[in-house]
């Protein structure tokens, strides 16, 4: 799977200031989109890779904070850097826990903010790869019937043929049928490889303990 | 003369009497005629002098008519009144002595002589009347006494001589007598005259006292007060003043003072005012009233209050007249007020800056941060050697227009902060207005307020202390931000407002959409040590009022109709005409 191109928005009512930061960026060689305020970046729609917004907290009307707020309601993940002309430590407390990559004072130091920029979008490609990924599995996992996803879900929790054939009620031949099918169509050829598959996809499985019952 | 006159007839008539032979009697009589025409002219004299009466041509021709008589008494023989004496008759008189009388014919020239005293009896009868027509009592009572007995005795004189001479009358000349009693009546006159010149001498001499005792009293008030008295003679150029006042202003005891003397005393920087206050005073406004400083010949300067009023003869200024009154420790008293007001508004100032220094820290960020990022960008081209020299040329003009932001923000508040002595100038009011709101923003910003300003175009300017101004507005600015606090986020509005108020002045104020102020007494905001802020001091406003009213101008406030508070700050404006 390919790494999808990233993107830095930059939300600053300052031009000079969003210029400059475009500019710090373009010299490190990422892409650059800005923006004079908070509500532009909500009407854009999300980009198709992994990506993270420079926003100054004093932004008039719709501050930084707002922005982080109304992100969180829409159910849309972007990394955020705070940058700030003056602000009071409340705010930054308040910015940082709402789960900001840093909050940096302006005058800031180049290398502060690129640093910043990088971990947050190290950030944005971990989840935008496990978002992939999890996309991929679960596709996958819609090509099983009801029968193979009961199974599936006994093999992850350990469970050996015979064991399962008794709980679904049904010989060991046709489980093992089941088993190649689900192996098939997952693309594994181990147990523990659909271990991982299924933990990506984030499905719950049963413990031992539950097996016993 | 009149009295001589009258005696050197009586001596004659006596001599007459006693006349041996025709000859002589005639000689003496001739002789008569040169004390009558003195005693005539000196009573016509009189008359005219003493009663400011009498028609003047009338008295010339009883004097030219007498004189007429003496000339032609001169050539005639025995003389005027007699071609010719023929004898004496010797008669015995009730006493027993002998005298002489004359007999003799008439001269025909003795008409002059009668028609004179005709026209002198005229001249005293119509100055009488007149006198008496005036209506004064004395004068009355002079016409009566004086000018009676006149008339009365010259008619019995001429009468009497008139009978003697057609030798009706057995009886000597005896003219002595009615004129002796005019004598007495004019002395008699002239006695009441001396006593009442005695009376108002007395008179005088009381008033001059008091007067001595009025200008005693002055001189002492004046002195007790400190008070220099001077007189200025315009016309002269000379000015005199009272020792106090030659003390004052450092002359000599006995030195010449001018005006431009006085000038040269004068402090240099107040000479020019004082000179046109002087001009103004002198060409038509008649007061005088300025108040300079005078450098002593020690060299020590001492603050004058002068004033004065100019008097006019006819339209020309002729003399002015004043009182000058040292001032210094007034003077210094009031700097010294000065001194403190501006030291409490500077330290209000600083309480000011730092409820703004974060807004303040913004607006020095924001340029600094883009400085600092742009020259980052720079580099970082550089090091890749992947910049053109026009992106070079775009960062580093973006660097420079910072930098001068940045500086600006630094001297918008740099006065703010500096403790100077306050000095004036001419200063638009929407500029410092536009200033204050500029350093406010970030303030705004954080209050959730947005400015409204409706500054009024042709706005004349005042002449004003920047810095203090600034102070005000920043006050009223930062309590409308307070206010608007707890209102919704659509109402935090503040509106600045300039306009200008008939020619003489302009008036800014500042609205918001608060609570407003007590209802029951607004004005209490500018007491000291009054607040309605938790952590206010109570000085910000009361600072702000000592402000306008130094600069003659005012600060009130009302609440506003559609709630919320006004302040108004009004300044004199100065008219641009007049510079």
């Amino acid at each position: 799977m390919t790494l999808a191109h990233t993107l830095v928005y930059v939300i600053d009512d300052e031009m000079s200031m969003r210029k400059a930061i475009g500019r710090l960026l373009e010299s490190d060689g990422y892409s650059v989109e800005l923006f004079a305020g908070a509500r532009e970046l909500l009407g854009r729609a999300p980009h198709g890779g992994p990506s993270c917004a420079i926003v100054d907290l004093n932004l008039p009307e719709f501050n930084g904070l707002d922005l982080q707020r109304a992100l969180a309601e829409s159910g849309r993940v972007e990394q955020l850097i705070f940058i700030t002309g003056g602000g009071s430590v409340p705010t930054c407390a308040q910015a940082m826990k709402a789960g900001a990559i840093d909050y940096l004072p302006k005058p800031f130091r180049d290398e502060d903010l690129l640093r910043a920029v990088e971990q947050a979008l190290v950030r944005a490609s971990e989840q935008w790869v496990k978002s992939s990924q999890r996309k991929e599995v679960r596709a996958r996992l819609a090509t099983l019937t009801p029968r193979e996803f009961e199974v599936l879900k006994l093999v992850i929790a350990g469970m050996l043929n015979k064991q399962i054939a008794a709980r679904l009620g049904t010989t060991e031949a046709t489980i093992k049928v089941h088993r190649g099918r689900v192996m098939e169509k997952m693309g594994v050829k181990s147990v523990a490889e659909l271990v991982v598959l299924a933990q990506r996809a984030g499905i719950a499985f049963e413990s031992a303990d539950n097996t016993k019952v | 003369m009149t009295a001589i006159s009258v005696a050197a007839i009586a001596a004659l008539e006596l001599l007459g009497m006693h006349a041996q032979s025709p000859e002589q009697f005639g000689r003496l009589i001739w002789w008569a005629h040169i004390p009558v025409f003195f005693l005539i002219a000196s009573i016509v004299g009189f008359v005219r002098l003493y009663f400011n009466a009498g028609r003047l041509w009338l008295g010339y021709a009883v004097c030219s008519l007498r004189l007429l008589d003496l000339i032609i008494n001169f050539f005639s023989v025995p003389n005027v009144n007699y071609r010719e004496i023929t004898g004496l008759r010797h008669v015995t008189t009730l006493g027993g002595e002998t005298i002489s009388l004359v007999q003799g014919v008439e001269n025909p020239w003795v008409r002059v002589s009668e028609l004179s005293s005709l026209l002198f009896l005229m001249f005293v009868l119509d100055a009488s009347v007149s006198l008496w027509r005036r209506g004064h009592p004395g004068e009355r009572r002079r016409a009566m006494i004086v000018g009676g007995s006149m008339i009365f005795f010259i008619l019995v004189a001429a009468g009497t001589s008139a009978l003697i001479e057609a030798g009706v009358m057995q009886s000597p000349y005896l003219i002595s007598f009615s004129f002796l009693a005019i004598v007495v009546a004019m002395s008699y006159e002239l006695s009441l005259d001396v006593v009442r010149a005695a009376q108002l001498a007395r008179k005088l001499q009381t008033s001059e006292a008091a007067l001595r005792e009025s200008e005693q009293h002055m001189g002492l008030a004046a002195s007790a007060a400190e008070l220099a008295m001077w007189m200025w003679d315009i016309t002269r150029d000379e000015l005199w003043t009272t020792d106090k006042g030659r003390a004052l202003f450092g002359f000599a005891q006995s030195e010449k003072i001018s005006f431009d003397r006085f000038l040269n005393v004068v402090h240099l920087e107040d000479r020019d005012a004082v000179r046109q206050a002087v001009a103004e005073a002198v060409h038509g406004a008649g007061e005088y009233e300025s108040e300079y400083r005078v450098v002593l010949p020690g060299g020590q300067a001492r603050w004058i209050a002068g004033r004065g009023r100019v008097e006019f003869n006819g339209g020309k200024p002729v003399r002015m007249r004043g009182v000058s009154l040292d001032i210094t420790w007034r003077k210094q008293a009031e700097l010294e007020a000065a001194r403190q007001r501006d030291e409490l508004a500077h330290l209000s100032r600083v309480a000011l800056l730092g409820e703004l220094s974060g807004s303040l820290a913004h607006e020095l960020n924001q340029p600094l941060g883009a400085i600092v990022t742009n020259a980052g960008a720079a580099l970082r081209f550089l090091a890749r050697d992947a910049m053109s020299r026009e992106k070079l040329r775009e960062i580093l003009e973006d660097i420079v227009a910072e930098g001068r932001r940045a500086g600006e923000v630094i001297r918008g508040i740099k006065g703010m902060a500096e403790k100077k002595d306050s000095f004036r100038q001419l200063v638009s009011l929407n500029d410092v207005i536009i200033g204050v709101i500029r350093l406010t923003r970030s303030d705004a910003l954080v209050h959730d307020c947005t400015i409204v300003s409706e500054l009024h175009p042709m706005l004349p300017k005042v002449e004003a202390n920047v810095v203090q101004l600034q102070q005000v507005f920043l006050n009223l600015i930062l309590n409308a931000f307070e206010a608007s606090q707890d209102v919704p986020k659509a109402q935090r509005q503040i509106i600045i407002r300039t306009e200008r108020v008939g020619d003489a002045t302009v008036l800014a104020s500042v609205s918001d959409f608060g609570p407003g102020l007590p209802a029951e007494a607004p004005e209490r905001v500018f007491d000291q040590f009054y607040s309605t802020k938790k952590e206010g001091m109570g000085i910000g406003l009361c600072i702000a009022e000592s402000i306008a009213s130094a600069h003659g101008g005012a600060l009130f406030t009302q609440n506003a109709k559609g709630g919320g508070a006004q302040f108004f700050f009004q300044l004199p404006a100065v008219n641009e005409v007049d510079l």
